[in-house]
């Protein structure tokens, strides 16, 4: 079971990463960014082609990763356009249909088989207790702290988190005081797309790498994301690597085939059905 | 339009629909008959999400979940050679549909918006998941489900498809338009204001989930039907987005558009077909019309509506100007106080170590208008809240007539006959008039009563949408509508708040005459001591949650505590 669980913590870790983000946009920019991880495949998927084309692959990589950040601008400019009042609900639905966009456009563009990615980080990292851990599960969690730590500092320390702050509480009167609102949400946007991006690289060579199964990434991810209510970082990471080790811990049971993947989720609603029960009324008062 | 053209006109185009979808059955070549089937099954789905989506406001993003179990049960029935036939298979399906719809809509009652939309697709994952797993019952050894004789070819089988849904759409109509339908419009717009007009919440929400999945059961079903058997590629998690983003778009909780979407579901891959475009671009479409849609705040549906409305105005076919209000007669109404009807004693609400209302007496006698005042922070709205039941761990007793409210939900106490009205805006703006005063009445009220009602309190005609109203008029009517319900008490909680100075002279003449009118005692609680001067007979006033005076008006006005308590205010004292 043990070992189970450490296996699932290279999927733990993504989602770890993708749920961080999500914490990130939803606090910083209102939406609950459902084209997260979609946005990342279109980036690798592109990365691939361009491979193909003859160009280096790090260079490959770096130019899907941009791609991406600038898929991610392009629907954070819909939003701050068009949207920019609105609740978080209707900012969150128009990224679902960004998120069926962008799969079928990566149909149209790269087909519907799954890619064939050349590992930019592969191997065994170490083992413990007869258990080997990869080099990718070793990455994805580093990541996934790093990403943690480094947005709690920034936005607790630095000027441009203070701006950030200012504009999630209060965009209009952050706007009064000359902050640069629409760069600042734009690079959000920009910054969790490059992060995603990085790990979706990272990790689809190791796993099913069609453009759904990538995309829908963003599913446990915000089921761990919600456990932290969309609020907090740490509980965000936590419930990303937690998500993954249950899911590698239940799928050393034979017996739970088929409930395997509806655990993780029933043990969220669970959790945040205790943890709203006060929450009786849609208004405070 | 005349009650009596509502009624026919639903049937007739039922008939008409069902009349069509035979002209389709018969005139098209084969291939179209069977896309005809699904646009057809689709539309069945989009009608049940714009239930859940479009009038309850909540994203469930799990709809063809609900489908795959239809065909689930379907199928196993067929494997295990059930009794009964394809129909009552269908049923069966569409009633387990129904308890998946009611367990996935238990988060509903504490998880709302974008928390619950993570859930729905957690959950439409999940079930994704476990199908590709499972595969449906008799799949793989290619078992096929037997359609019903009479309906045995494609061309049969559409024209049974389209009987259900007139059958479903019909039977929708008429839940939008009943009591259930204005629920599930009101949870959307306020939870408070629904169990304010005695609706349950928990109601609202778990019935809109169990119709809708209902009807995705239904659909999932006939594609049993329609196929032979079922592949859990088309209950995939990626087409219940698309349905999702389909919904917004054309505005699926208007049924006609559930059947626009339903025609485009297969109109534009195979339009793309045609032109020798790849199929994938499909769902490009959706995805940019739900971008517009979802960006623009419109939808197919409202707009078009909204296009034919317009025109009629212009055309001078429905005008809806306020109505006059009655005569208004200089006297006062003879206050005659009865038996103690509304008994508060010792009302203790505390947030942590702050005690907001301690040990609060108040009385409202039969026939009777008292006021109740105090400065800002007294503790006025949090005594509403515990007396209507939105506090449910306030200490002493409240007690109407010789009925004990405590420890009973506010829809309960609405029910038993203590109403109130809100400082903020808790009318649904999605409703008409009409709809809203029978939706609180929670009883058939008559057009004539209807009418008088409204022209008493100068309110626009049943027919208006509240959409179209001001909010200081929607507030009146908020005071209408309860005062329909003939409630025994009603609380009125700043009514004059964004009333213009004769609004809230002719306001203060009508509320005088409520009690003898309609047989309510009413309680106001009031920031304006004009209102509360020419209204009430009798006024308590809280200042730091508890009584610092109550008795008469004049005496209480003239008190020296209360003039010291207004001291900011006393000259309008």
């Amino acid at each position: 079971m043990i070992q189970g669980a450490l296996a699932g913590l290279a999927a733990g870790g993504v989602y770890a990463v993708i749920a961080v983000c999500l914490t990130l946009m939803a606090q910083l920019v209102r939406v609950i960014n459902f084209s997260q991880a979609a946005i990342g495949m279109f980036g690798a998927f592109s990365a691939v082609a361009l491979a193909r084309l003859g160009l280096p692959q790090p260079l490959a990589v770096l130019a899907g990763i941009l791609i991406g950040a600038l898929l991610a601008a392009a629907v954070g400019a819909i939003l701050a356009t068009w949207l920019p009042e609105s609740g978080i609900s209707a900012r969150s639905a128009v990224t679902v249909a960004a998120l069926l966009l962008l799969i079928s456009m990566s149909y149209i563009l790269f087909g519907t088989k799954p890619q064939t990615f050349r590992a930019i980080v592969a191997g065994p990292a170490f083992t413990v207790g007869g258990v080997v851990v990869s080099q990718v599960t070793v990455v994805m969690v580093l990541l996934a702290v790093a990403v943690a730590v480094a947005a709690r500092l920034v936005l607790r320390r630095s000027r441009v988190g203070i701006q950030l702050r200012a504009i999630a509480d209060r965009p209009i009167a952050a706007e009064l005081l000359a902050v640069p609102v629409r760069r600042l949400v734009l690079a959000v946007w920009v910054a969790t797309a490059v992060i995603v991006g990085s790990a979706i690289a990272i990790v689809a060579p190791t796993q099913t790498s069609d453009a759904v199964s990538l995309s829908l990434l963003v599913i446990p991810a915000s089921a761990a994301a919600l456990i932290g209510g969309f609020r907090s970082l740490g509980l965000a990471l936590a419930g990303g690597l937690l998500l993954g080790a249950v899911q590698g811990a239940t799928a050393q049971f034979p017996a739970l085939v088929l409930a395997r993947d509806a655990i993780p989720l029933v043990l969220i609603v669970v959790f945040l059905l205790w943890n709203q029960r006060k929450e009786v009324w849609d208004a405070a008062r | 339009m005349p009650r009596a053209e509502i009624r026919w006109l639903p049937f007739a185009i039922g008939a008409a629909g069902i009349l069509a979808g035979w002209l389709v059955s018969v005139l098209l070549p084969g291939y179209l008959v069977f896309l005809a089937i699904t646009a057809v099954i689709a539309a069945l789905a989009l009608i049940g999400l714009g239930i859940v989506t479009g009038s309850a406001g909540m994203i469930a993003l799990c709809q063809l979940t609900f489908a795959a179990v239809g065909a689930w049960v379907v199928c196993l029935l067929n494997v295990t050679g059930a009794p009964g036939g394809f129909l009552a298979w269908l049923l069966v399906g569409a009633l387990a549909a129904g308890l998946a719809g009611v367990v996935l809509g238990l988060p509903a009652l504490r998880l709302r918006g974008v928390n619950l939309a993570v859930v729905t697709l957690g959950f439409a994952a999940a079930a994704d998941a476990i199908l590709l797993k499972t595969q449906f019952p008799g799949s793989l050894v290619g078992i096929r489900v037997p359609r019903p004789e009479l309906f045995a070819d494609d061309r049969a089988f559409l024209v049974l498809a389209v009987i259900v849904l007139v059958l479903v759409a019909l039977a929708v109509h008429l839940l939008q338009n009943s009591r259930w339908g204005s629920g599930w419009r009101s949870v959307a717009y306020s939870e408070r204001g629904t169990a304010a007009a005695g609706t349950s919440v928990r109601v609202a929400k778990i019935s809109a989930f169990a119709v809708s999945a209902t009807i995705a059961g239904l659909a999932g079903g006939l594609i049993a039907g329609q196929v032979g058997t079922a592949y859990p590629s088309a209950f995939s998690t990626l087409q219940s987005l698309a349905l999702y983003v389909l919904s917004i778009v054309s505005g699926s909780y208007l049924i006609e558009m559930a059947v626009v979407g339903g025609i485009l579901w297969v109109l534009i891959p195979e339009l793309l077909k045609r032109f020798g475009i790849p199929q994938d671009w499909g769902f490009v479409v959706f995805g940019v019309l739900g971008v517009q849609a979802l960006t623009t705040n419109s939808n197919l549906g409202q707009d078009l509506r909204d296009a034919v409305l317009r025109r009629r105005r212009r055309r001078g076919a429905e005008p809806a100007p306020a109505g006059p209000g009655e005569p208004e007669d200089a006297e006062d109404p003879a206050a005659t106080p009865g038996a103690p009807l509304l008994v508060v004693e010792g009302l203790t609400v505390r947030f942590g170590a702050l005690a907001a209302l301690d040990g609060v007496n108040l009385t409202v006698h039969e026939g009777e208008i008292v006021g109740l005042i105090g400065p800002n922070g007294a503790g006025k709205s949090t005594f509403v809240d515990a007396v209507s039941g939105f506090l449910p761990g306030h200490g002493g007793t409240v007690r109407l007539g010789s009925t004990l409210l405590d420890g009973l939900p506010p829809h309960r106490r609405a029910r038993a006959g203590l109403r109130r009205t809100f400082q903020q805006d808790r009318v649904p703006p999605s409703l008409t008039v009409g709809a809203y005063v029978r939706f609180l009445a929670r009883r058939p009220v008559p057009s004539d009563q209807l009418a008088d009602l409204l022209a008493f309190f100068g309110c626009p005609p049943a027919g208006a949408r509240i959409r179209d109203i001001d909010v200081g008029t929607r507030r009146i009517l908020e005071v209408a509508a309860a005062l329909a319900a003939a409630p025994r008490v009603l609380i009125l909680d700043e009514p004059a708040a964004g009333l213009s100075h004769e609004e809230h002279l002719a306001f203060g003449r009508r509320l005088r005459r409520v009690p003898a009118r309609f047989g309510t005692a009413l309680l106001v609680i009031e920031h304006d001591l004009d209102l509360v001067r020419t209204v009430c007979s009798r006024i308590t006033v809280l200042n730091f949650g508890a009584v610092l005076a109550d008795g008469t008006r004049d005496d209480v006005l003239r008190d020296p505590a209360v003039v010291a308590a207004y001291m900011g205010e006393t000259e309008l004292l």
